[in-house]
């Protein structure tokens, strides 16, 4: 690409391409220390008004506005992704990124996920240890104004700048379970406020957090981090499609070429370039960014780029109680979650674990769903006619559901490349995604199932409802640009610098080496402040276009 | 979304098509009697407005037929086209307000929630029998 045809913005130290978890921190961090920051992001502002959540619609907008699935939202900032897939990753683009949507659970990995090859013979261990991540997963739960309960023996201490927002009827049916079995459990952790905290106001437990939180309780960079980078001169460019890294002819990134809302391409130069798009769309990008110089994708002379993507498989088991549990009411968000399953133990058919966590169920259009899922096969007038009122009079209120989050093992098979045929808007490759089950994977999910069964039953449970693992992903995008020492397995350094080009970063949950069971934002965030500081504090020997 | 989101017709034969899939019993109206082709179809059309395209289109070619057979066939031969009717059906019948009450769904409210208590797992003792029985992370 003839870069110099193009329009070119301001000069920035720093161009960043994305705006969510990643970016988001990354920007925070730079402006405050002085740096010029550009930050490119093809989605959107989300205004708080724009949520239904308040409002009588709230379930109707999952499937409208707030669909997770960017395939069924079909907003203009969305691009395709298509292919052949067991579990299709879903993702949100806009500016905060998948904070806009998420559910708020925060987890730093456990100290075993860092040593996976070691401990367990599978997978890679990581080039760097918890105890390197520790301080920055501190910082990152105190930005993001998270309330928990510290003392969880499962993992290192942590302290949570706000208490735990409370568990609800819905926390203690599902605790109780728990406690006659003798398992782990814990009171939720979520980037969810349960008191004024910063900029964020205390939850009002309305439990439409996936949809938009209307009482600005959830975490999200638009509320967090943004209003301080772009006070500190942060520039941030929405509606930005990026279409490519230019490199200069020593092999340096140039900047990121773009196109703006009104379809004009632009340069925004840089003297180092991050990326911050997602496992999904980072890869994307450095595919789409091929040259002569690096014929098979920028960065990609380990040929990993898009490889071993993992996704945390999920499934949800449906624990149905006579005693009525107001399962409507949030925050939604996890009321508590259990890391009894989370490692590797010596009587299992399988390696490495899940965590479970518990969430509301919803009003009473998830309780038709319920309905509809535990009459599947048994005919139409088992589901239909008088029989709907089943789904309102057994499952509405009196319900939880466990959801088991599975730790899925880097596969090279397991990938993101670019579509020859499907494309966006503007005329850029979709991404396609070849995604397997592994026999391991099932075979966790199947324990860790039957298991959340034996605590239904010890709860005297009326019914239970097993779904099939979704076939949407839950956002968890990994594993596609991984960290490592080594450049022929690898595509970041340990700082996540990209072996191949030395002013271009990648931050996102991409660098992940191996995706633990835990929820992954905690992770990217910490990972993302541990690397710019670095990048900061050595910029005197950083090369640059 | 404006009331031109479906014709009188198409409106009377989604109260036909409705009706089978939510019946009155329990206690509780049919699709019909809750209004599901009025006001409720067009504020659900308008939060998903990805449904009216099939949607008109599953009424336009119910038009006339037996509403029994026709949405059994449906959900037969036509399981995504069946999800657009049911689901949209679903989602307009809980917006009626009676509805919701009949079945105590006060809608996604505001409870704000109190810190200062005390709470039950640990005043019962469940959250000390978690620490006490773990055997510390795995390193």
């Amino acid at each position: 690409m003839l870069t110099s045809r193009l329009q070119r913005d301001e000069p920035a130290d720093v161009v960043i391409v994305g705006a969510g978890a990643s970016g988001t921190v990354a920007a925070d961090a730079l402006a405050a220390a002085g740096f010029r920051v550009a930050c490119l992001e093809q989605g959107g502002w989300t205004e708080t008004a724009d949520y239904l959540s308040a409002e009588p619609e709230a379930e109707l907008s999952w499937l409208g506005k707030w669909n997770p699935d960017h395939n069924a939202r079909r907003n203009r900032a969305d691009y395709p992704t298509t292919g052949e897939a067991d579990v299709r990753p879903v993702m949100c683009n806009a500016v905060g990124g998948g904070l806009v949507q998420w559910a708020g659970m925060w987890h730093p990995l456990l100290p075993s996920d860092f040593q996976v090859r070691t401990l367990d013979g599978v997978g890679d261990d990581w080039p760097i240890s918890w105890e390197e991540l520790g301080p920055f997963y501190q910082r990152a739960t105190r930005d993001m104004s998270v309330s928990g309960l510290t003392g969880d023996p499962a993992f290192p201490e942590l302290d949570y700048p706000n208490p735990p927002v409370p568990i609800g009827k819905v926390g203690m049916a599902a605790a109780r379970g728990m406690d006659r079995m003798g398992w782990h459990w814990w009171p939720g952790s979520n980037a969810i406020s349960s008191q004024a905290h910063r900029n964020l106001q205390a939850c009002q437990r309305r439990g439409a957090c996936i949809i938009g939180c209307p009482e600005n309780a959830k975490a999200n960079g638009l509320l967090t981090h943004w209003p301080r980078a772009l006070e500190n001169g942060a520039r941030l460019v929405a509606g930005a499609r990026v279409k490519q890294i230019p490199l200069d002819g020593r092999g340096r990134a140039l900047g990121a070429v773009y196109e703006d809302q009104e379809g004009t391409e632009r340069l925004q130069p840089g003297e180092v370039v991050i990326m911050a798009a997602n496992g999904i769309g980072t890869p994307r990008l450095l595919l789409l960014s091929a040259s002569s110089l690096f014929p098979d994708g920028l960065a990609n002379s380990s040929g990993l780029v898009g490889r071993r993507l993992m996704q945390h498989p999920y499934q949800t088991v449906t624990v149905v109680l006579e005693e009525h549990l107001e399962s409507w009411r949030g925050p939604w968000g996890q009321n508590i979650y259990s890391l009894e399953f989370a490692e590797t133990r010596p009587e299992h058919d399988f390696v490495r674990g899940s965590k479970w966590n518990v969430c509301p169920r919803g009003g009473p259009m998830f309780a038709v769903f319920d309905h509809l899922a535990a009459r599947r096969g048994g005919g139409f007038d088992q589901v239909w006619g008088e029989a709907f009122h089943r789904a309102s009079d057994v499952f509405f209120g009196r319900s939880f559901s466990w959801g088991i989050q599975a730790e899925d093992l880097p596969e090279e098979h397991n990938r993101v490349t670019l579509d020859p045929e499907a494309a966006d808007d503007s005329g850029l490759a979709a991404a396609r995604i070849d995604y397997r089950l592994s026999d391991n994977t099932r075979r966790m999910l199947d324990f860790n199932i039957a298991r959340a069964l034996e605590t239904a039953e010890a709860l005297g449970a009326v019914e239970t409802v097993v779904d099939d693992v979704w076939p949407t992903g839950i956002g968890h995008n990994l594993g596609t640009t991984r960290m490592g020492d080594d450049p022929s397995s690898s595509v970041v350094d340990r700082w996540c610098r990209a072996h191949d080009v030395p002013n271009l970063y990648i931050t996102d949950g991409g660098v992940f080496v191996t995706a633990g069971s835990v929820n992954p934002t905690a992770t990217i965030m910490a990972n993302t402040l541990r690397v710019v500081e670095h990048m900061m504090e050595n910029r005197r020997g950083q090369e640059t276009s | 979304m404006s009331g031109a989101a479906a014709t009188a017709a198409q409106r009377r034969t989604l109260d036909r098509l409705a009706d089978v899939l939510i019946a009155a019993g329990a206690g509780k109206p049919s699709a019909s009697e809750a209004g599901v082709s009025g006001e409720l179809l067009d504020r659900t059309l308008a939060v998903v407005p990805a449904w009216k395209e099939p949607l008109l289109v599953i009424l336009d070619e119910a038009t006339g037929c037996d509403p029994r057979r026709f949405v059994r066939e449906l959900d037969a031969d036509r399981p995504e086209d069946f999800a657009v009717l049911s689901t949209a059906v679903t989602g307009a019948y809980f917006l009626n307000p009676q509805v919701r009450e009949m079945i105590g769904y006060p809608g996604q409210e505001a409870s704000p929630l109190s810190l200062a208590a005390v709470p039950e797992y640990v005043e019962n003792g469940m959250l000390e029998r978690v620490y006490e029985r773990h055997p510390g992370f795995r390193r």
